[in-house]
């Protein structure tokens, strides 16, 4: 497989996993706000600071409002966390792998591009901007079926795996990161009132909260959602979940000694902390720790396999 | 509202599909019954869902312009343009009859140049080809064949002779739209298939591919890729579709390089992987930098060297662009007979050559009647229509000729034929090409039909998709199968 494509589907799966988490992320987040009371510390610049873009956001934007932090995270071109940015590279990538995909692929990408770029204008239009979430999700998941049933399990299908996880495992400690609001000891009443709301708000957001139930009943506390989050082995958006599915796919590749060595410390590191009992700062540092070491995995893949050196024959 | 069909006349030109303004060919009956008893908005109907599946599919070409590069929905009329199988037949052995000379008068210009020697074509006419590459002489790539993918464009008269225009022996482009364009008609309009038996047109990818093979007749698999300038360039999806559907390597130049043992190898996650056929679709003018433009970035620098070492076979051959030249195109009959010793099958358009004085003169007494082309320009770029063009435009091609007259020809100006065409509000005469796709290596294929082209713009002439141009679905039917006359 050459390095150039490697690339390229590896940044198609990361980038379609994230316009998936976005979609979900900003459809769940609507619904959270609908019952919650105004002057909760929780609103829709929430969302900016789950993507780590509060000052990207300042540059661009004066006030804070659903309108503006909408068009912020769905369509602003010039904000490399938007929607729209991620949406345009999956498809220029899809475009661009079109030789060894199923050939299905594309068409769904195109689809689901051209739907995202005609909708677009509507999304101040809250019906229809989540409509339009709810049908983005709903694509993404075609494709990931299209590559689970008709792709090969080859070098191609682990690097398109890897991405995902990987991408997954980011996310979600974002959400979690998130979750440092709600362990603040000094949170305000009308957040502390909403305590069980908020962290059956949060399963939702990973599409967590039906897998969570069965195994933990319907109360809803902070250890056991935490607990669930990281660690559960069988729910397949966890942390430990997307951090054994990646060591798995990386040793499918060639050489990945080197890799699967960094994965082994970061799995060590997490499994390593009592989650449960933790103070809010130290839950937010935790997930920024995290990124970063998935940030330098991501580096050495692609030393490893996308820009290798070749030293000449 | 008047039904689409109602005023339809194709007036003095040969109609593709009519034999008059109301009787239909033998072949085409059954395609016109059932398209003109269609309701106006079941077929408009269909035409919608036409445009909706390329939009949806992304098949798309770039438009350069001022205003940047457009990816512009491929241009798709969904009236196919059919040949009787029996005229196909004579045209297909015509086409491989004129390949065959080409590419031996290739292999002679590059090694003894007997052609010339014999007087048959002077020397400047060869060396003024903006194709000839010095650096290929003295290589004899397998079979001896220089063209393996070559594009001609056939044009019929009022008479209802087809004629070849041109050969493209370059980078030809268009095979993967005429792929679509079928793949279109049988989702939008399925029916017609049973009705007739049209020649399919699917495994066009897979002669590619065993074409490619047999360029390395001392492999047993050899690896194969396709070199692609990359995104912006106005085929890439034709590039990317066929590395698909042919299973080559979709690459670029900066994936490949020239190891020290002169083989051509490909960054891989593995390392490096040795390359045995390179199907590129890059001018040669940029595939070394090292022989040809040095400020060429697509290129692999030393592969012209691994390609005359025999460690790389390259379809088309460098340097096969030095038959693409209409100047050279004049006299491809005479190819015909010297190195076959036989009649063309196909005609040349008739062409004046205006280095020639009286043709020259000629052309000068009648430049308002003529079509004047320049030698080496391709997309309809850099010509004259006389009977389509002003006075000033004349004058000025008047002030070229006699200034450059060894880089123009010209040529009658053709009554094309037409063929049925969706046109909004009605159904109307417009003017078709045809490229056929013929595929050279140890055997011969040619595409049954290939790609129509039709110029949308009444009474319009060009049919090049960069200049507004659109396509059609081209059917090889078997009269013999069609049951009966009618």
């Amino acid at each position: 497989m050459l390095s150039r494509v490697a690339e390229r589907v590896y940044w198609l799966a990361r980038y379609m996993e994230r316009v998936e988490n976005t979609a979900r992320l900003i459809n769940v987040h609507t619904g959270l706000l609908m019952d919650l009371p105004r002057e909760a510390e929780i609103d829709w610049f929430t969302l900016v600071s789950i993507f780590d873009a509060d000052v990207f956001y300042h540059a661009g934007y004066e006030q804070i409002s659903e309108q503006n932090v909408m068009h912020f995270l769905l369509a602003d071109t010039d904000n490399p966390m938007a929607l729209i940015h991620s949406l345009t590279a999956l498809r220029e990538n899809a475009r661009t792998s079109l030789d060894i995909l199923p050939e299905e692929t594309w068409e769904q990408v195109n689809e689901l591009y051209l739907l995202v770029k005609e909708e677009m204008l509507a999304i101040s239009n809250r019906r229809r901007r989540q409509n339009l979430l709810l049908a983005i999700m709903e694509r993404c998941q075609t494709v990931w079926g299209i590559f689970a049933n008709h792709m090969s399990r080859n070098h191609g299908y682990h690097f398109l795996q890897t991405a995902k996880h990987l991408e997954r495992a980011d996310m979600t400690s974002r959400i979690l990161e998130m979750a440092s609001l709600l362990l603040k000891e000094n949170r305000s009443d009308p957040v502390r009132a909403f305590d069980g709301l908020l962290w059956t708000h949060l399963l939702r957001a990973l599409s967590a909260q039906q897998m969570y139930t069965r195994v933990n009943g319907s109360s809803v506390s902070a250890e056991s959602v935490l607990d669930f989050l990281i660690l559960d082995g069988a729910f397949p958006r966890s942390l430990f979940f997307s951090l054994n599915a990646i060591s798995h796919h990386l040793s499918l590749l060639p050489l990945p000694e080197n890799l699967l060595a960094t994965q082994k410390q970061v799995m060590h590191n997490l499994l390593n902390k009592n989650h449960s009992v933790i103070p809010a700062e130290a839950m937010h540092q935790r997930m920024d720790d995290l990124q970063i070491q998935l940030a330098e995995l991501n580096s050495q893949i692609s030393a490893q396999w996308f820009y290798p050196d070749h030293t000449s024959v | 509202m008047t039904h689409l069909w109602r005023d339809y006349d194709p007036g003095d030109f040969y109609d593709e599909l009519m034999v008059d303004q109301h009787q239909p060919r033998t072949f085409s009956y059954r395609l016109l019954d059932h398209l003109q008893s269609m309701r106006n908005d079941a077929f408009n109907q269909r035409v919608a869902e036409s445009e909706v599946e390329i939009l949806e599919r992304g098949v798309t070409f770039t438009v350069y312009s001022d205003a940047g590069n457009i990816d512009r929905a491929w241009p798709f009329d969904i009236i196919p343009r059919i040949i009787a199988k029996r005229e196909w037949d004579c045209t297909e052995k015509g086409l491989i009859q004129r390949i065959r000379a080409l590419n031996q008068f290739i292999d002679d210009i590059y090694n003894d140049g007997q052609i010339i020697k014999d007087g048959i074509i002077p020397e400047d006419v060869v060396m003024q080809s903006k194709g000839y590459r010095p650096q290929c002489h003295n290589m004899r790539p397998a079979y001896g064949v220089w063209a393996h993918i070559c594009g001609s464009d056939l044009v019929r008269d009022d008479h209802g002779t087809l004629y070849v225009l041109e050969d493209n022996l370059r980078v030809p482009s268009g095979v993967a739209y005429m792929l679509e364009n079928r793949k279109t008609t049988k989702r939008v309009l399925p029916e017609l298939f049973k009705l007739l038996n049209i020649s399919p047109v699917n495994d066009y990818p897979s002669h590619l591919a065993s074409m490619l093979a047999s360029l390395r007749p001392d492999l047993n698999n050899p690896n194969m890729v396709l070199l692609t300038p990359g995104i912006y360039n106005s085929a890439y999806f034709e590039h990317a579709s066929l590395a698909q559907q042919a299973g080559l390597t979709l690459l670029e130049g900066a994936d490949l390089l020239v190891g020290n043992d002169g083989y051509v190898y490909m960054k891989t996650i593995h390392g490096l992987e040795k390359v045995d056929v390179i199907y590129r679709r890059i001018d040669d003018d940029f595939i070394d930098p090292l022989v040809f433009r040095d400020d060429s970035t697509l290129g692999i620098p030393g592969i012209m060297q691994a390609w005359r070492d025999g460690k790389v076979a390259i379809a088309n051959a460098p340097g096969c662009g030095v038959a693409d030249d209409k100047v050279i195109y004049a006299y491809v009959p005479e190819m015909i007979r010297y190195y076959l010793n036989e009649e063309p099958l196909l005609p040349n358009v008739p062409t004046w050559l205006c280095r020639e004085p009286e043709h020259l003169h000629y052309v000068l007494d009648n430049l308002p009647d003529l079509v004047v082309k320049p030698a080496n320009e391709s997309g309809g770029y850099g010509m004259l229509v006389g009977p389509h063009s002003s006075e000033e435009k004349i004058a000025e091609f008047r002030k070229l000729l006699m200034s450059d007259p060894n880089n123009y020809i010209a040529q009658p100006t053709l009554k094309l034929s037409v063929s049925p065409t969706s046109c909004g509000d009605k159904i109307a005469p417009r003017h078709v090409d045809l490229r056929p796709f013929i595929l050279s290596g140890q055997s011969h294929y040619v595409t049954p039909g290939g790609l129509t082209r039709v110029a949308l713009v009444e009474g319009s002439l060009v049919v090049n998709s960069s200049q507004g141009g659109g396509s059609k679905d081209t059917w090889i039917v078997d009269e013999a199968l069609l049951g009966g006359t009618s």
